[in-house]
Formats: structure tokens, C-alpha cells, sequence
């Protein structure tokens, strides 16, 4: 187990941005967001969740991947690059979480190798929460608030310093290349670290079960509740905006779209949301989820009964983001209460 | 606040079993504190669950858009921005007003939850407003908050808190203390050119096109949007700068004249763009130029940019 | 390439949504006139300048205009009677709006132009396309992709 004090964080940051593009939370107009590393750019490692998760990172809002080009009858294709290698600094827990659990899709047979080539060029350095917040609920999903198993590099914010601790062998190469900047933590690291994990999983466990509901068996409990009267009552005050979706660190669907001038354009992956009322508008017309009512019973069957089905892993981290910032509070927490997860 | 509470429930409960309504739409809480969202209520006995506290800040009379289809009369509650949002939906002829009954509220401001847990005000489990004072019921007892330190901002220029529109009244009328509302469209109007580009460039860069703006928005009510038609497909999905920017422009530009400055694309927005200034420019404009007009507040006036005078001013050089 | 050899070398790209009735007629006065004006200048008719959407205009920013004129009967001569009243005032917020964006004002001008200004249009392009010169390519609008 490695350290570094705070105040070194900028020389750590540096380097970092010498080898990779860095991606770390940074305050603009009160909004903390993931954005490139600069000389004194107002780094927020307090804020518990970036509006945006880092999921814009792996699977960007919009990728050009074709440049396409029609010369007199002939058609010439040409993939464009990936940006280079990345590394996202402060990456909670929970939204790690969420890139694992779409790594199971992106990367499961037929592999998206577009996603391929862009997350390998990634290395994740996550930072443990010390604090819950009024809306997470990570835990309900047996997740945990203070350690990221998937990271390259997990690291936890100690007051005056930070300890760091490599998984796996890119973790491994990046404390290799900032060795120097990295003392060692000493014998009782360790347990300062399991200490601080036990204390905020159970400070936010205390919290959800307040609330009163966990996520175990929600899967089992959705499975006959295609036709229930839960979707008629919820769907009523959704806008059909974009927010949840956009702003969830395991949403994952996407539209392809042409930019074109003519005779020459691009192509492009882009995020798309089932929420919109266009999301299955078929080209002939119909539209199978036509009102509200079967995109909203859509999105939660996807995460809850759907994904889980298919990968045995819910598509929700519990980072509580759609909590926050749905503008009608529409609160999965509520649907999976309601549903009747076993307690 | 109590006693609107509990005629709310009142109110409600009568219309919907004297028959008068089949649908009631107001608010309820949710499991947290700052949770209060629309509800809608078709039988007597979930009226109970009806609520009015410092929360309930969703503009309700857009939903009459969906609900008013099948029904012989919905009853809806309104606030002052609500009230001037279903007027401009009067005028834009989408709501039957022999369909709708409104119960009118006056409010003089809501709270934003995030006001207070900036301040560390977290983990509540009530707030109460009482005269001019929030009560903050949490884990460590009660305490007391200047409530007009906390309103949406959106609250704190509100020009018309007692609603111009209604059927019965629910509560005392309040004194509108509006702040200048064009005091950050006079700001940036100071800046150059290039200060105000790159200004709102920072701001689009952060916008995710969710689309909530528009969604909450009571002016927004074309059965097609543009944005959403295909072919011509005039805003794609890419993140670029140009596609914000028409994004932006063009919406501010389809509301012009028929924005009632309610505020709420602001309130949804979930990167915090300044959206109202964006609206405000437009009606600070028209008012200098064509008259001042509240959009709104008469749903038989017409909207200024769907008129003319033959000698009006123009904003360039006609000769 | 020194700035100004840049500058003399720069060709700005001018919109111009002329209306059918009056001054896209004067815009072929002045052709049939002999009248020059910069060939920097791509006329689209429409029948009458309320006809002209501001997507129009914002669309001519992206694909690489730099300057955008709208161009339509005097008022109270519309064609159609009432349509450039309205033009005037849709125009005139949307001219406000865009230098709020940060646009410069100078590059979306509105002109009234009749079918027997052949001079006036010439004039008028001519004056744009200088202005516009001077100002430089349009980057603000303009998607890069």
C-alpha cells in the first residue's frame, strides 16, 4: 500500500497528463464534472457524484468511428482513431462498478470492438467514499461505497493524504511509473482502510434500510409484473426526457447516426434513451412502446429483471443519480419497494 | 401551510366524488424529504395522499397535454407559474378550458432542496414553512431558516405569485417582492462579443441534450417537435458545439413571446445551465422593442411575434 | 502567409435568402443591368422573407457562411401583403439574440429591397461582402466536423 499527501496531488496529476489524456472531477460553474486534467484546474475530490458519471469516458456521448466519402461511383470508407490512452482519477466506487457491469455486454460475444479498443486504453484509479449521500444506496446492490474491486488502482482520501493501493497488472505498471511520487503507507494502512470501508458500507446500509427496502430477489419479484398496475401509476408524471438515462453510469444504448456534407461524412455512435418517444419508432411507422407507460415499465424491467436475467448482474449501482436530478422524482428505489424485493 | 394541506385533500376529495372530475392532478411526497412530485388521482380515497408543502415546485399544467384526452373535466391545482404556463397552453389552443377546473394557490416562493444541503442541511425528515421562516425538523431536533434564503431562484423574481387564472381560490393572496429579473441578461450583455461566446460555449459544452428543458417547458407543446423530425433531420445527436448551439438558439427562439419566464427548464436542467437568461433576453428584447408583454397572464392577447404593427421599430438599420 | 496576404486571400462565403417578389426581381435588375457585385454572394429565392426560418439562417452558419443577409419587399409593399411585418419582428429579435450568443451583429444584416433596386442590391452586397471581409471567416457558427 502506497500514500501520497494531498498537496502532491498536482505533481502526481502532471505526470499522469504527461503519458495519458487524465480525466478527474473538476468544478465549473458549481457543477462537478469529469473533465481533462489542466494546470490549476479546480479539482473537487469532495463531491460524492460527478453530474455526469465517468461511463463518458469508456462509452463517450458521441464517437465518430467511419469517415465515409463518395468519389464518382466509388466509396471510400475509412475508420477514424481512437484517442489515445486515458486515465480517470477519483472514479467512485459505484461507477466503476457500472463499466464492469457493461463491460459484460460491450464485450461478451459478438465484442463491440470499438468499445474494445477505447476501454483498454483506459486505467481507473478509484477513489473510496467517506461519506454517503442522502440518495446512495450502492449497498442494496451488495456493493460497497469505500472499495472498488474492478479498479486498476484504489485509493482513499485520508485527511491529509491519500493511500493507493495497485490491482492488477495495469495498476501495477502506472505505481511502477509514479513510483517516486508514492511513499510508503506503512504497517497500519491496511487497517485503516478495512476500518473505513466497514464504516461507511454500514453508515449507508443504515441509511437504505431506513428507508426500508433492499434489492435481493427484485428480479424474481418483477418477473410477473409485466401487466402490473405499478407502471400505470408511475409512467403518469414522466417528461420522457433524457436525464436519467443520460446521467446513469450503466445505461448503455446508442443511436448510429451520418453527419453528411454531400459527398463526404461521417458516421457515429451516439447515446440514445428509451425514454425518448422515438427510441423504437420503426421505419414503418408503428412504434411498439408507444406511450410513456411501456418506456417507463422498459427501463426498469432492463435494469432490474432484463440485465440480470442475461448477465446476472442488476444494471443499477445505487449511485443515486436519477434520485437526484429526475425532475419529477421518479426514484427506482420507490419502483423496487413497490415491487416487493425480498427483505 | 398546514391548514392549505389539509384543503387540498378536501377540496380534491369533493370534486371527485360529487363527480364534477374524473382526475385530480396535484402533488405527493415521496420517501424523502425534498420529494414532491406530480400525482394523479382518479378515486376518493387516494386523495389523502394529495399534499401542498414548500416542495411542490413541478409546474402541473402541462400534463393536461395527456390527461385532458377521454375526460369530461380534470381539476388541476396551479400556482402563480402554473397558472400563466396553462394560459399560454389556453392561447397556443392546445387545453379545452371547459375541460379543466383550477384551484388556485398563491405561493410566495419554494424551496430548493439543494439550497439547504449546500448549507449541510441533509438527512431531514419534515420542513415546514411557517410565515416567513422554514422550519427544519432533522435528527438533531428543529431549527429555523430564513425561507427566502432558500427559494429557487426562479422564486425570487416571481412577478405574479397569486395565479391569473382560476376557479376557486385556495388561500390568501400574497404580495409579489420580485427581484430584477433582467439583472444577468444586462450582464452579459456588457461583455464583448467574444466574452459572451465564449460564455455560452462553457455553458452548451456541459449540456447532454437530455431534452428535459424542453420537455417541462408549457410552451413546448408541438405534437411534432422539430428537433425530433428525421428528414430534414436539423439537430443531430452528436456532442458538437454547432448542434448545442442550434439546440439552444432555436428553442429560446420557438418559445420567444410565449415563455412565461416560469422558470422550471432552469429548475430540471441537471448541469445547471442558465436557461431562463436565454428566454429572458428574448422578452427583455420584445418588450423594448414591440411593447411590454407578459405571456400568460391573457390567454385572448396575442402572442408579439405572431403580430405586427405597420410601424414597428426593427432591431437593424431600415433604410 | 502573413496575416493580411491570409486576410486578402480569405473569400467570405454570403448568404443571401432573397424574396421572390422584390428583391431577388432586383437582384436580377442588376444582372440584367451589368451591374457587378462580388460573386462571394449565393442567392436562395423564397417567396417572401417571413418565409425565411431562423433554422435557415443558424443552418447557413454551420455549413460555412459567413455572413447571412435576409433580403425582402419594403415594408407595407409585401407581396403578400403582411409577411415582411412579420419578417421585422421575428429578424430583429433573432438579430438581438444572436450577438447575445456572441455572434457579431454584422454578419446577419436584413435588407429591404425592392424589384427596381437593382442598384440598392448591388450596393448592398458589395457593402456586406467588404464588411464580412474585414470581420474574417465566421468560426463561431461553424460546425467543424
Amino acid at each position: 500500500m502506497k500514500k501520497i499527501s494531498k498537496d502532491k496531488l498536482p505533481q502526481l496529476w502532471d505526470r499522469l497528463a504527461q503519458q495519458a489524456t487524465l480525466y478527474l472531477p473538476v468544478e465549473e460553474d458549481g457543477v462537478v464534472n469529469f473533465a481533462p486534467w489542466k494546470e490549476g484546474a479546480a479539482v473537487n475530490l469532495d463531491v460524492i457524484n460527478t453530474v455526469v458519471p465517468p461511463k463518458q469516458m469508456v462509452l463517450p456521448q458521441s464517437e465518430n468511428y467511419l469517415h465515409f466519402r463518395v468519389d464518382g461511383g466509388k466509396l471510400d470508407l475509412e475508420p477514424v482513431d481512437v484517442d489515445g490512452p486515458y486515465v480517470i482519477f477519483g472514479a467512485r466506487p459505484c461507477d466503476v462498478a457500472a463499466i464492469a457491469i457493461i463491460d459484460k455486454l460491450f464485450l461478451d460475444e459478438p465484442c463491440d470492438t470499438l468499445y474494445k479498443e477505447r476501454r483498454e486504453k483506459g486505467t481507473i484509479i478509484s477513489l473510496g467514499c467517506n461519506e454517503p449521500e442522502e440518495t446512495c444506496f450502492c449497498t442494496a446492490f451488495e456493493l460497497e461505497p469505500a472499495f472498488s474491486p474492478d479498479a486498476d488502482v484504489s485509493a482513499w482520501d485520508m485527511g491529509e493524504y491519500l493511500l493507493w493501493k495497485a490491482q492488477g497488472e495495469k495498476g501495477e505498471a502506472l505505481t511502477k511509473k509514479m513510483e517516486d511520487l508514492l511513499e510508503d503507507a506503512g504497517a497500519d494502512a491496511e487497517k485503516a482502510v478495512e476500518s473505513l470501508r466497514n464504516n461507511v458500507a454500514s453508515k449507508e446500509a443504515a441509511a437504505t434500510k431506513e428507508y426500508g427496502w433492499n434489492a435481493q430477489g427484485v428480479k424474481d419479484a418483477l418477473e410477473d409484473k409485466f401487466d402490473s398496475e405499478i407502471w400505470d401509476k408511475l409512467y403518469r408524471r414522466c417528461l420522457g426526457c433524457g436525464v436519467c438515462t443520460y446521467i446513469c453510469p450503466t445505461c448503455h444504448c446508442f443511436d448510429v447516426q451520418d453527419f453528411s456534407r454531400g459527398q463526404e461524412g461521417l458516421r457515429f455512435r451516439c447515446w440514445d434513451s428509451c425514454m425518448f418517444g422515438d427510441f423504437t419508432l420503426m421505419a414503418h411507422g408503428e412504434n411498439p412502446r408507444p406511450t410513456q407507460k411501456e418506456r417507463v415499465r422498459q427501463r426498469f424491467m432492463h435494469k432490474l429483471l432484463y440485465y440480470p436475467s442475461n448477465f446476472d448482474v442488476y444494471a443499477c449501482v445505487g449511485c443515486g443519480r436519477c434520485v437526484r436530478k429526475c425532475p419529477v422524482s421518479i426514484d427506482i428505489t420507490q419502483v423496487i419497494k413497490e415491487v416487493g424485493g425480498v427483505k | 401551510m398546514k391548514q392549505l394541506n389539509d384543503t387540498i385533500k378536501q377540496v380534491a376529495a369533493q370534486s371527485l366524488s360529487r363527480g364534477d372530475v374524473d382526475l385530480v392532478i396535484g402533488w405527493q411526497k415521496g420517501d424523502l424529504w425534498w420529494q414532491s412530485y406530480p400525482a394523479f388521482v382518479e378515486n376518493e380515497q387516494d386523495t389523502a395522499s394529495l399534499t401542498w408543502d414548500p416542495f411542490c415546485v413541478a409546474n402541473l399544467s402541462r400534463y393536461l397535454l395527456e390527461e385532458q384526452e377521454g375526460k369530461n373535466k380534470v381539476a388541476i391545482f396551479v400556482k402563480g407559474c402554473d397558472a400563466l404556463g396553462l394560459n399560454q397552453l389556453l392561447q397556443d389552443k392546445r387545453v379545452d378550458r371547459e375541460k379543466v377546473y383550477l384551484y388556485g394557490i398563491p405561493c410566495d416562493g419554494l424551496v430548493d432542496h439543494r439550497k439547504l444541503e449546500a448549507e449541510g442541511f441533509k438527512w431531514l425528515s419534515e420542513v415546514r414553512k411557517e410565515g416567513k421562516e422554514l422550519v427544519l425538523v432533522g435528527r438533531n431536533g428543529e431549527q429555523k431558516v430564513n425561507a427566502r434564503d432558500y427559494m429557487y431562484d426562479k422564486c425570487l423574481t416571481c412577478r405574479y405569485p397569486n395565479p391569473v387564472a382560476y376557479d376557486q381560490m385556495l388561500g390568501e393572496a400574497v404580495e409579489a417582492q420580485p427581484e430584477e429579473r433582467f439583472a444577468s441578461v444586462k450582464e452579459l450583455e456588457e461583455m464583448s462579443a467574444d466574452e459572451r461566446f465564449t460564455y455560452w460555449a462553457n455553458q452548451f459544452s456541459r449540456c447532454i441534450r437530455c431534452f428535459a428543458c424542453r420537455n417541462v417547458c408549457p410552451a413546448c407543446s408541438c405534437r411534432e417537435c422539430i428537433f425530433d423530425i428525421p428528414e430534414p433531420r436539423w439537430l443531430g445527436k452528436a456532442k458538437e458545439l454547432s448542434e448545442d448551439q442550434f439546440y439552444h438558439i432555436i428553442r429560446a427562439y420557438h418559445v420567444a413571446g410565449r415563455c412565461v419566464d416560469c422558470g422550471e427548464c432552469t429548475r430540471v436542467c441537471p448541469v445547471d445551465l442558465p436557461l431562463q437568461e436565454l428566454n429572458r433576453k428574448f422578452i427583455k428584447d420584445i418588450n423594448e422593442l414591440y411593447g411590454e408583454y407578459d405571456a400568460g397572464v391573457d390567454p385572448e392577447t396575442e402572442a408579439p411575434l405572431v403580430t405586427y404593427n405597420t410601424n414597428d421599430p426593427a432591431a437593424f438599420p431600415e433604410s | 502567409m502573413s496575416v493580411n496576404a491570409e486576410q486578402q486571400a480569405f473569400e467570405p462565403l454570403i448568404v443571401v435568402f432573397g424574396c421572390n417578389w422584390c428583391s431577388y426581381a432586383g437582384g436580377d435588375l442588376a444582372g440584367t443591368s451589368r451591374m457587378t457585385y462580388p460573386p462571394n454572394v449565393r442567392v436562395i429565392r423564397v417567396p417572401c422573407s417571413s418565409r425565411v426560418n431562423p433554422n435557415f439562417v443558424l443552418r447557413a452558419f454551420q455549413r460555412g457562411a459567413d455572413g447571412v443577409v435576409v433580403a425582402g419587399c419594403h415594408p407595407g409593399d409585401c407581396h403578400y401583403v403582411t409577411g415582411n411585418y412579420y419578417a421585422r419582428r421575428r429578424l430583429s429579435a433573432l438579430r438581438r439574440f444572436l450577438e447575445f450568443i456572441g455572434v457579431e451583429p454584422e454578419r446577419f444584416e436584413v435588407h429591404w429591397i425592392s424589384g427596381s433596386e437593382g442598384a440598392k442590391f448591388a450596393r448592398v452586397m458589395e457593402e456586406v461582402t467588404e464588411k464580412i471581409r474585414a470581420l474574417g471567416p465566421n468560426r463561431k457558427m461553424r460546425d467543424v466536423r
